[in-house]
């Protein structure tokens, strides 16, 4: 489980905007960036090459629920 | 910084597109053995420059601090101690091997409540503006590809009146002192780091990086081009390593 004080702080390191948690597949969501942040052994890999970027469905579907 | 400019990795001229990379390199190598390395490379001298940073730090109860490359945790495992239940302290590499060596580290001793870890580049830094009281960055500045960047990333994360601290090796001040340090890094050096880490490479690199890296008045006037205020610094060990300081204003 992610911590909720670092939850609080993070962003995404290429557009500065806020992050979902993706509980189900453990990855946090950049809807500005378009890209999803792997978590591996709960560390965030804030990293602009390891993350994936999202498929068009996944994004409408995170902004009908945010 | 374009990925096609040319940078160097130690003195080596490489893209800066690959350096990163070729630092990564390194770390994954030497993740393992880079405790006991320190020990045996300063001398055990490296705990009084990383304890000379924590006074300079002053952490206090309740304060958020982000180590930046704090691979093995040495730096944050004192923080955890100051700023306590209501602290936090965020261990931050780009490197998963050290922050893995470093949370099992921090874990078996028994005081991971307060610290959060993030694999992180210190160019693009992935945390709100204004988020910080105090920011360390201890032997990682000179591996960045883009110091300049970095620098500003770091500004924009620290709160008002937080500071950043900056511990690396620097420019020995007397040429005695210089040319004693050039016979133990380039001869010494990659022949201890084969003898315990059986890696004489990394360790060449480690003594190249560090001739390469700005000086003290570069980089004192790099952080002050960013927009860091009250900027100084303190030559420790004849100059070999330098604590930098600057605050957000």
């Amino acid at each position: 489980m992610l911590d909720k004080k670092l939850l609080s702080i993070l962003v995404c390191p290429v557009t500065k905007g806020p992050l979902i948690f993706d509980a189900k597949n453990n990855e946090l969501v950049s809807l500005t960036a378009n890209l999803a942040y792997p978590i591996r052994d709960d560390i965030p890999v804030m990293l602009e090459g390891e993350a994936r970027e999202m498929t068009l469905d996944e994004k409408e579907q995170w902004q009908s629920e945010h | 910084m374009d990925k096609d400019s040319i940078t160097h990795f130690g003195f080596e001229n490489v893209k800066a597109g690959e350096k990163a990379e070729r630092v990564a390199g390194v770390f994954h190598s030497v993740a393992a053995k880079y405790d006991i390395m320190n020990d045996v490379m300063s001398g055990g001298v490296h705990r009084l420059w990383k304890r000379f940073t924590i006074e300079a730090a002053a952490p206090r109860p309740g304060q958020q601090i982000l180590d930046i490359a704090g691979g093995t945790g040495d730096l944050t495992q004192q923080f955890s101690r100051r700023v306590g239940e209501s602290g936090h302290v965020v261990l931050a590499d780009i490197n998963s091997s050290m922050l893995n060596v470093g949370r099992d580290k921090l874990l078996n001793a028994g005081i991971a409540h307060n610290i959060t870890y993030t694999q992180t580049d210190a160019q693009f830094l992935p945390f709100d503006d204004n988020s910080f009281d105090i920011i360390t960055i201890a032997f990682g500045l000179r591996n960045v590809t883009d110091k300049d960047l970095a620098l500003a990333s770091m500004l924009r994360v620290l709160k008002p009146g937080g500071r950043l601290l900056i511990l690396e090796f620097s420019k020995p001040k007397s040429k005695t002192l210089e040319n004693f340090y050039d016979q133990y890094s380039f001869k010494l050096l990659p022949f201890m780091g084969k003898l315990v880490a059986n890696d004489p490479d990394s360790y060449r690199y480690l003594a190249e990086s560090i001739r390469k890296h700005p000086d003290q008045e570069t980089l004192k006037s790099m952080m002050d081009n960013v927009g860091f205020a009250n900027t100084n610094y303190t030559n420790m060990t004849g100059g070999i390593v330098a604590l930098h300081k600057g605050f957000k204003p």
